[in-house]
């Protein structure tokens, strides 16, 4: 241990410093040690007596002087000194700036450094650190951080060095310890900008990431992030440090094209043959297809060209415009239908084409039997399929019994994501409506009654979005209008075939003339006799007998678009039998209430005129017999 | 403070035999730090890297310099080869030290 020289410290030039000399010439004998003392060669005698150590006045005031220096240095090189023992624990901490920090001497003294309260090394830091101490190196700059009991975060640099004694044998460490949490604190400021942009970053929805000029992923955001530790395909697992353009290029199956695509657009936008460049591409993946929307953008670097890339999940927007698709050609197969089989096969195809359905099944109420019958059907052409709608051809289901009796019931929409898994049925009692697959049940209604039900059966069948509930409820909708319309107009037809036939019955035939009163239609029996009635007005026809006054008659009812019943007029046939007939008509208007014809019916009447005919030759041929004079 | 130096003694010339010194100083005062100067030049000067310097601070070894007959420091003692010698002061008179280590200026 180096004596304290600071205190003998004597003022130079005074007569204290003047007696040392004294003393120190007394102790020296020797020529030459007297010789260099007056010379002022020396700095310190030891005393043979003691074995102290006596500075010379000019050599002491030299040590103090540079002490003092140092120990300005030393302040402004550290706040504190240390030192331990060889257990590690602090045997002495020196300077003012120990009580600066969170700690107070007392804390300290008897402890090691891993005994303190500091939060931010873990076990595995403090191994480290204690293998250092082991190996007896030198450590420096030891940042630990502890939190004062005012609360107040302080951060320390410690830094080490092991000591020796004589022989080499280990006594501890010293070292010097600097509270620097104002440098902590300038540099989290400085980060902070940073922390600012990447937490904003990673707000953002959309997938963003910052690409260098190769295609490797200088930054992203945490959305982008997710993507890639879910996502499969182009972008999966890219995260920063990897290669975006790799991914691309090394894109497969149905993603190979917009790979390419979008590697090409990326290189362009890189090289600044184009400001931006944007692509949309649907993918594959557990939850279905999803649709992206790539915007990528040019940014000058520091060094170089560096792209934007935002990818945006577009898949609900784009499942919504599908399904407005879907709706719209629904809509047109039901306008373009002329009978309900054609409307059901055409909305049932459009609907499986659309979602990649594989079949569909219509079963329709059938409301004397209250049962819901198997009614039309369209599948892909695969073996398995037509052999699923060959062995549904004939299935009926009562209200509540399957899932097509269930929807009925309920009126709403039913799925299975999986045929062969659902709580309320077994999966062999489900095999007919799902054929071990998916399935999507919903009813047709009309008039807010359910008139049939919808069922799909595919592999890709998942659980359907508002949006595609609306969109099945707008298309069960549609179609169980059209079929009920289809029903009332097949009622209406059938109805005019019975009022045909029963008109038929009554009359021999039926005729229309247009507004020149020229026969167009004749359906019957043929008055002319020679089948020469169409094109002609009946006067024009030569056979009829009729009276100049009668025909001003006819045509003057017909000009004035008057209903005429029962006018009767004789025809000479070819053979040269008459016949009579009896026609009855009416104008037809359409639609602008324009005259367009007239149209009506015609009847023999021969026999019956010659009955009367008859009937007057007798009354005649009595009236002419001689008898009384009254008869 | 005791500080050893040994200067590649194996590259040494044959001929050349190892000078063993030692030094005693008084910490950084003024006089001493000056023998350690003057020292180092004397020894790179003459001895080349044919030396072995024991650098010895009283201040924390007093008793070495006693058990060596020190009194002052700055001293220097010649240990090996014989004859040994010592000489105090802050070695700035060149000639005097050489003499005292027994190296002529010519073997320069």
């Amino acid at each position: 241990m180096k004596h304290d020289i600071a205190l003998s410290s004597p003022p130079a030039g005074t007569n204290a410093e003047r007696g040392i000399e004294k003393v120190i010439l007394r102790l020296v004998r020797g020529g030459p040690e007297r010789l260099a003392i007056e010379s002022g060669q020396i700095d310190a005698v030891v005393d043979p007596a003691g074995g102290n150590v006596i500075l010379l006045p000019q050599a002491q005031r030299s040590l103090v002087e540079r002490k003092s220096r140092l120990r300005k240095l030393f302040a402004l090189s550290c706040d504190w000194s240390w030192g331990q023992d060889d257990q590690y624990r602090f045997v002495s901490c020196e300077d003012a700036g120990v009580e600066n920090s969170s700690y107070r001497i007392e804390d300290i003294i008897g402890h090691t450094l891993w005994d303190l309260s500091i939060d931010n090394l873990s076990e595995t830091d403090w191994a480290t650190h204690r293998q250092q101490l082991e190996w007896r190196v030198t450590f420096r700059d030891l940042e630990v951080r502890c939190v004062d009991s005012a609360g107040a975060v302080h951060y320390l640099s410690f830094s080490g060095e092991p000591i020796f004694d004589a022989r080499d044998q280990f006594q501890g460490y010293r070292g010097i310890a600097r509270d620097i949490s104002e440098r902590k604190q300038a540099e989290a400021f400085m980060q902070e900008p940073n922390r600012y942009v990447h937490s904003n970053f990673d707000v953002l929805t959309a997938h963003v990431g910052v690409l260098d000029s190769s295609g490797v992923v200088l930054l992203a955001n945490q959305a982008w992030r997710a993507f890639a530790d879910t996502h499969i395909g182009i972008g999966a697992g890219v995260c920063e440090g990897a290669n975006y353009l790799e991914s691309c290029d090394n894109a497969g199956g149905h993603e190979r094209v917009d790979g390419i695509a979008i590697a090409a657009g990326i290189r362009q936008v890189i090289a600044g043959e184009r400001e931006s460049f944007r692509y949309e591409h649907a993918c594959d993946s557990p939850a279905g297809w999803r649709w992206f929307m790539l915007n990528i953008t040019g940014i000058a670097g520091d060094t170089a060209e560096r792209a934007v890339v935002l990818r945006e999940d577009i898949t609900e927007l784009k499942r919504g415009e599908l399904l407005l698709g879907l709706e719209y050609k629904v809509a047109r197969c039901l306008a373009e239908a002329d009978n309900a089989t054609g409307a059901l096969q055409a909305v049932i195809r459009t609907i499986c084409q659309s979602q990649g359905w594989d079949c569909g099944r219509y079963f329709r109420l059938d409301p004397a039997a209250g049962v819901l019958c198997f009614g039309e059907a369209w599948g892909v052409p695969v073996a398995a399929v037509e052999q699923f709608l060959e062995r549904s051809r004939g299935l009926v289901f009562r209200p509540g019994a399957g899932l097509t009796g269930r929807v009925f019931q309920s009126g709403q929409p039913l799925w299975i994501p999986d045929g062969a898994r659902d709580t309320g049925a077994s999966p062999a009692a489900l095999a007919p409506e799902t054929g071990g697959e998916g399935v999507f049940v919903f009813p047709i209604t009309a008039q807010n009654k359910t008139v049939g039900v919808l069922a799909f059966t595919s592999r890709t069948v998942r659980e359907p979005d508002n949006r595609m509930l609306q969109a099945v409820q707008s298309i069960g909708g549609q179609l169980g209008q059209f079929l009920q319309r289809q029903q009332a107009a097949d009622a209406l037809r059938r109805s005019e075939a019975r009022f045909r036939k029963l008109t038929e019955l009554s009359v021999d035939w039926r005729w229309e003339m247009d507004s020149d009163f020229r026969f167009t239609q004749y359906i019957g029996s043929d008055v002319s006799g020679k089948g020469e009635v169409l094109g002609k007005t009946l006067w024009e026809l030569p056979n009829i007998v009729l009276s100049d006054a009668e025909w001003i008659t006819h045509k003057s009812q017909l000009s004035a678009r008057w209903s005429f019943c029962d006018f009767e007029f004789a025809a000479v046939h070819p053979d040269g039998q008459t016949g009579y007939y009896s026609i009855s008509g009416e104008p037809v208007y359409d639609e602008a209430g324009t005259f367009t014809g007239y149209c009506g019916t015609g009847m023999d009447i021969t026999s019956r005129k010659a009955a009367e005919i008859a009937l007057r030759e007798s009354e005649a041929r009595l009236r002419a017999l001689p008898g009384p004079a009254s008869v | 403070m005791t500080r050893k130096k040994m200067k590649g003694a194996a590259s040494s010339p044959a001929y050349m035999t190892v000078v063993e010194l030692r030094l005693y100083i008084a910490d950084s005062a003024p006089n001493s730090v000056r023998a350690i100067a003057n020292l180092e030049a004397i020894c790179k000067e003459y001895l080349q890297e044919s030396f072995r310097l024991e650098i010895i601070d009283v201040l924390e070894y007093p008793q070495r310099a006693l058990a060596d007959g020190v009194l002052v420091t700055p001293s220097l003692n010649k240990i090996s080869p014989s004859p040994v010698s010592m000489i105090v002061g802050n070695l700035s008179d060149t000639s005097s030290v050489l003499r005292a280590l027994g190296i002529t200026e010519h073997v320069k």
